[in-house]
């Protein structure tokens, strides 16, 4: 039996933390129930953790930890504003223009500039009609000729407008 | 560990920063490209009377004589103005030719290495002509026809990129 104990005794603490796993939880439970001097020391060590526990318990209570959050807050903005050396070395470090952050913001800008300027670069495939100068003459009030001149690049619109006391021809 | 993390966090603020400034400088990229696209366009007007009054011709004028002789047998070219307008596009540009004829030319559309006017005559205020071009580099379009003293008035519209 004191053999048992002195094997149990070294279970027990596992035991009272939790630790145990199924098999010796089982094991320390079955000798517990036979032994008065094992329950006594189990019994001991619960109170013993209630003697501490209690003190701790309610100076947590009273405490709002407010100047600790002041402490890290504080801290925080000391390390957001970084010297000026940080700075340059972080302008000029070869890390970050590989670092994924930068590629994404970039792909799509020039996706954007690809959008707007895709319709301007690619033109569509002239017609005939797109090839001459001259889209439309229209005149109300006298005869027009149009002609046009592929191979000098131009053309001419001619109104013929009558003289003085001649009708429009 | 801590210097690291202060690092880190550094990089990070710096990293934040620099992707700003990138998508900054992408966007000024592009909006030079778009104003330049759909920007102004500098159109050369000049204004020609030709007759049969005389045999001079203007050198700066060969031109359109070279062009216009196998339609007409003027003999005399003159040039009476020669200017450049900035246009923008949508905005109608009055200019008087010549006594009494004016011509109202509006940019109605830009693209690449193209504009596109519309042009109108008008004579005494009252319309004559109205019409619509398209001009590429080298290109010219001669308008003419109202009458001016013995001879006839020419515009000579060509568009500069």
């Amino acid at each position: 039996m004191k053999d048992s104990c002195s094997s149990i005794s070294r279970l027990l603490e596992k035991y009272f933390d939790r630790e145990t796993t199924v098999d010796e939880r089982n094991l320390v439970q079955d000798h517990l129930r036979q032994c008065a001097a094992c329950q006594a020391q189990l019994k001991s060590m619960e109170e013993l953790r209630a003697t501490l526990r209690s003190p701790v318990d309610e100076a947590v209570k009273e405490e709002t930890f407010a100047w600790v959050w002041q402490k890290i807050e504080r801290e925080i903005q000391t390390r957001e504003k970084p010297s000026w050396q940080e700075s340059i070395r972080a302008w000029f470090g070869l890390s970050f223009p590989f670092r994924r952050r930068v590629w994404i913001p970039a792909v799509a800008a020039a996706l954007l500039i690809v959008a707007i300027g895709s319709p301007l670069l690619f033109k569509e495939t002239p017609s005939q009609t797109e090839l001459s100068i001259v889209e439309y003459v229209q005149s109300d009030t006298n005869n027009v000729m149009v002609f046009e001149s592929e191979k000098e690049n131009v053309a001419i619109i001619w109104l013929f407008e009558a003289t003085e006391g001649e009708p429009s021809t | 560990m801590a210097l690291r993390g202060n690092r880190r966090r550094t990089l990070y603020v710096m990293g934040k920063r620099a992707n700003f400034v990138i998508v900054a400088f992408v966007l000024v990229l592009a909006l030079l490209f778009v104003s330049t696209a759909l920007g102004q366009v500098q159109t050369r007007l000049r204004i020609i009377e030709a007759s049969n009054v005389g045999k001079s011709i203007d050198p700066a004028l060969r031109d359109v004589h070279d062009q216009l002789g196998s339609l007409f047998n003027f003999t005399s070219y003159r040039l009476l103005r020669d200017e450049s307008v900035s246009l923008s596009p949508n905005r109608p540009s009055q200019i008087n030719a010549h006594q009494g004829v004016s011509l109202e030319i509006t940019l109605t559309k830009q693209q690449k290495k193209k504009a596109e006017y519309q042009i109108r005559i008008l004579r005494q205020g009252s319309e004559i002509l109205d019409t619509k071009v398209r001009l590429s580099p080298g290109q010219t379009v001669l308008i003419g026809g109202p009458k001016h003293g013995q001879g006839s008035i020419i515009l000579a519209i060509s568009a500069r990129f």
